[in-house]
């Protein structure tokens, strides 16, 4: 090792030390978990697969998880829809560009705990701003957080707003590919529609899976406050979303172990829609 | 316009290209003044000058990437200005190639035809055609970033050749190059506009490119023309003393008149390094501060009497060394004389 | 290339004005008087706007506490994890490219990882360290730079300071260490900026640690006591959006800081001198 990779070993140390300690560690014990019966109070014991067996004949983990796999279907494409669509169109330096991307970023900012709030607010049949908007244009308004559809699409309506970081890679690559190609094709007479599909979208490819990727593994996880906060669950599971069953198995029912298999569950969909989106990346050759 | 009129356009072997009055201003900046330069059908015409002189700017207004503030630009007696860029029949090549990273050579060279929805047969006949006349027939199915920096150039240029314009518009496509490939694609150029007699305008900021490129060489400066014509002839009769300095290196020797080359005040005079010989009897006395032995020629670099700098270029094998005192006579016939205050050649 | 003014200004007004209206709801719901029937229409400003639900929060729950223990959190977690992700991006710098292709690999890996799979797990570890019911399991993120996308952040942007400057600096006789200092992170300003505010946004924002490992009420964090308030006034609009805005204005106030992320061009402008 030379002396400047030991010095960059120096360097990377805290974090290093800090992620093992507060990520690696922990989520290796929470496989290990996954089969014993530990409270959280107890000392764990093994029992093999008893979680498993627990979990095939639990109604609520079906629920849960038709639930997540309901969400995630809705949520990634409408999100990923959302940040590159609107990546690519304030992409183009405009005057006062900086403050339509600012506006779109915003509702990053706003803390989950007050955003949930709102939402309470916004879906709130009589009072919210919603469905007075829905009113005013003529359109049906649905009591949203009461009936199982209107919540999980309440759920992902809300979850739309804060798209920023996606929004905000998708317009920083944009920005990195040569203006010259747009030049070059559009003396081949390529309409800006052609650029956006035979230039901008294959360019763009990489880190557009790269982000779905990656905002699946968030959407399966951040509807946990919006959940707890505004349906908890309800009506009748239609919420019960992974890492709200998760929480109240391991925090309220003190099932540590049965915690940590549904967890390992989630790992394993979490790993299998990644490979899943791979595997039709591939399919689709928008890798080379 | 339709795309079948374009069809016919690209028979028509070449096409005279005229800029009429161009201007292009980017708020108060001028980038171009009422520059007006014809290119007759078939010619190679060399827009050269330092950067921010307005070339690349004319060029892109004549592809229609940008659009001039005023005046005109025809193509084949059309008045294309307000045509968009691939109604104009021309096709660029690029400083930076500007390939499509993610398509094969193959795949960038069918990138137009495909958008024009030509038939994919004909297509392919062409590409390959082109591919074997610029040597690229093996390197069809890689990746730009596969390529070399020449083979990248020279796909680019293919790219351009499929389009069978009738005009090419080059944008300094050879200053990414490394310079002994520099030359050879250079000659390669020369000899494939020879071949293709297609009109060419040739965008650098390299005189010596300009010199040995163009049928004829347009020196621009400060968005303005400063003079056109042969390169020889350029050379030999600059029309002021920016094309003086600028053309031609090492650069023509400038002094004020009155001093070490004669004449009269109020002018400059030039004289280029080749046209000072060394002559026991000369007028000059050069102090050589520089000697720089090029192997087919020495370059002395020094300051005369009264302080003017003055560079020579002499013989192989010079027997100079730096210090020695070298008299110099001046070859009057190649004198050249410019008006003090306006630069302007003097007869 | 020409495009309309639609394209241009319409468009991308429309989607600004989309995404600032929840905000603005908020704002516009916590001026609301108590008691006020449902409005009729849409009401972008209630009747008889006041600022009364602001001035009942502290007397229904120990808002000021709570701000202390927020204010707390971010004043050790923010600094730490500038510290922490700076130093990490650096130290990727330094490493050999395969390496530093490798370090990067792991990083987005972990980024991968549930959270899920840490809750309970991290509370034993906080358990083993004696650290519960403190409010250090809010700060220990940081140790990890808070997430590995801003331990990212300086990687990209310390990729802008060239080896040439590096080798000239250590020819000078500079340490590593001063390199880092003097150097590399003066070049990249803008990047300090991004990650303290996306950090700052983060750790005032943080329910679910707080929620995890908080129990007594005078550690709750603001966030923690946002959800207490609900508990207690679950149908008190004009209040709840009141402490909505009071959790939010931080957050936004410190993210108007950073405008520079959005000039044109971003990752550019992260790279700030390290051109």
């Amino acid at each position: 090792m030379t002396a400047t990779t030991r010095s960059a070993v120096r360097f990377l140390a805290p974090y290093a030390v800090g992620t093992l300690l507060l990520v690696a560690v922990p989520a290796l014990l929470t496989v290990g978990y996954a089969f014993t019966d530990h409270t959280g109070l107890s000392t764990p014991r093994f029992n093999g697969l008893a979680n498993l067996r627990r979990l095939a004949g639990d109604p609520f983990f079906r629920a849960s998880l038709r639930a997540s796999m309901v969400h995630v279907a809705m949520a990634v494409p409408l999100r990923l829809l959302a940040a590159s669509g609107l990546g690519l169109l304030l992409a183009a330096p405009r005057r006062g560009g900086r403050w339509y991307r600012a506006a779109v970023y915003l509702p990053t900012v706003i803390p989950d705990i007050a955003l949930a709030l709102l939402f309470l607010w916004v879906l709130n049949p009589l009072y919210g701003p919603l469905n007075q908007l829905l009113g005013a244009v003529g359109l049906p308004q649905p009591t949203w957080l009461a009936t199982t559809w209107g919540a999980r699409v309440g759920v992902v309506l809300m979850l739309l707003f804060p798209i920023g970081e996606a929004f905000l890679v998708v317009l920083a690559t944009r920005r990195q590919v040569n203006a010259r190609l747009y030049e070059a094709a559009a003396l081949d007479g390529c309409s800006p529609f052609g650029q956006l599909r035979r230039i901008t979208l294959p360019l763009l490819a990489p880190v557009l899976v790269l982000l779905a990727v990656r905002d699946l593994v968030l959407t399966l996880q951040v509807n946990f406050v919006p959940a707890y906060i505004l349906t908890d669950g309800g009506p009748g599971n239609a919420t019960l979303y992974l890492p709200l069953y998760i929480y109240d198995q391991a925090f309220e029912f003190l099932g540590f172990g049965y915690a940590a298999t549904i967890t390992v569950v989630l790992l394993a969909v979490t790993v299998a829609f990644i490979g899943l989106q791979l595997a039709l990346v591939r399919r689709w050759r928008v890798l080379r | 316009m339709t795309d079948a009129d374009t069809v016919t356009d690209a028979d028509t072997p070449s096409a005279r290209v005229a800029l009429e009055g161009l201007g292009k201003r980017y708020g108060d900046v001028v980038a171009l003044d009422d520059l007006t330069l014809t290119v007759e059908p078939g010619e190679l015409v060399v827009l050269v000058g330092p950067s921010g002189s307005g070339k690349s700017t004319a060029l892109r207004i004549l592809a229609g990437l940008e659009e001039a503030t005023s005046g005109r630009v025809l193509v084949a007696g059309r008045d294309v200005t307000r045509v968009a860029p691939h109604r104009r029949d021309v096709a660029m090549v690029f400083q930076d190639y500007a390939l499509y990273p993610h398509l094969t050579a193959r795949d960038n060279l069918a990138f137009g035809p495909r958008v024009r929805r030509e038939p994919a047969a004909a297509v392919t006949a062409r590409v390959e055609r082109v591919a074997v006349q610029l040597g690229l027939d093996g390197l069809l199915d890689r990746y730009p970033d596969q390529l070399s920096g020449g083979q990248q150039q020279r796909v680019a240029l293919a790219r351009a050749m499929v389009r069978e314009p009738a005009v090419f518009l080059m944008d300094e496509p050879l200053s990414n190059l490394d310079a002994q490939l520099r030359l050879a694609a250079r000659a390669e150029i020369v000899e494939l506009h020879r071949r293709l007699g297609t009109t060419t305008v040739y965008v650098t900021h390299d005189q010596a490119e300009a010199m040995t490129m163009g049928d004829r060489v347009a020196v621009l400066a400060d968005g303005r023309l400063q003079q056109v014509g042969p390169p020889q002839a350029v050379y030999d009769a600059p029309a002021n003393r920016f094309v003086a300095g600028f053309i031609g290196s090492p650069p023509m020797n400038l002094v004020a008149g009155g001093g070490a080359l004669g004449g009269e005040p109020g002018t400059v005079v030039g004289v280029r390094p080749e046209d000072l010989h060394p002559d026991p009897t000369g007028a000059v006395a050069l102090t050589v501060t520089v000697v720089e032995a090029l192997g087919s020629e020495t370059v002395l670099a020094g300051h005369s009497g009264d302080g003017s700098r003055l560079t020579v270029r002499t013989g192989p094998r010079s027997p100079c060394r730096p210090g020695d005192v070298v008299r110099l006579a001046v070859d009057s016939a190649r004198r050249h004389r410019f008006d003090a205050a306006t630069g302007r050649r003097l007869p | 290339m020409r495009s309309g003014p639609l394209a241009r200004h319409v468009v991308p007004l429309l989607a600004a004005i989309v995404f600032v209206l929840p905000l603005w709801f908020m704002v516009a719901g916590s001026l609301r008087p108590v008691g006020l029937p449902p409005p009729r229409g849409v009401e972008l400003l209630p009747p008889a706007p006041n600022l009364d639900s602001y001035a009942r929060l502290p007397q229904l729950i120990p808002l000021f506490v709570y701000l202390r223990n927020s204010a707390l959190v971010v004043a050790l977690a923010v600094p730490l994890t500038v510290l922490v992700a700076s130093w990490a991006g650096f130290g990727i710098r330094l490493l050999p490219p395969p390496r530093r292709r490798a370090a990067v690999v792991a990083s987005l890996v972990v980024m991968m990882v549930p959270v899920t799979a840490v809750w309970a797990t991290r509370f034993e570890v906080f358990r083993l360290a004696g650290a519960l019911d403190s409010l250090v399991p809010l700060v220990a993120p940081a140790l990890a730079a808070t997430t590995p996308f801003y331990v990212l952040i300086y990687a990209w942007s310390f990729g802008g300071v060239s080896d040439g400057q590096l080798g000239a600096a250590r020819l000078e006789g500079a340490s590593t260490w001063r390199l880092w200092r003097a150097v590399a992170l003066p070049q990249v300003k803008p990047a300090t900026l991004a990650v303290a505010v996306l950090a700052f946004t983060f750790h005032w924002a943080n329910f679910i640690d707080a929620l995890l490992y908080l129990r007594r009420q005078e550690l709750y964090t603001l966030p923690l006591g946002m959800r207490f308030l609900q508990l207690l006034n679950p149908t008190d609009w004009p209040l709840l959006m009141a402490g909505a805005v009071v959790v939010t204005l931080p957050s936004v106030a410190v993210f108007l800081l950073a405008q520079r992320l959005f000039l044109d061009d971003p990752l550019r402008g992260l790279r700030g001198n390290a051109a």
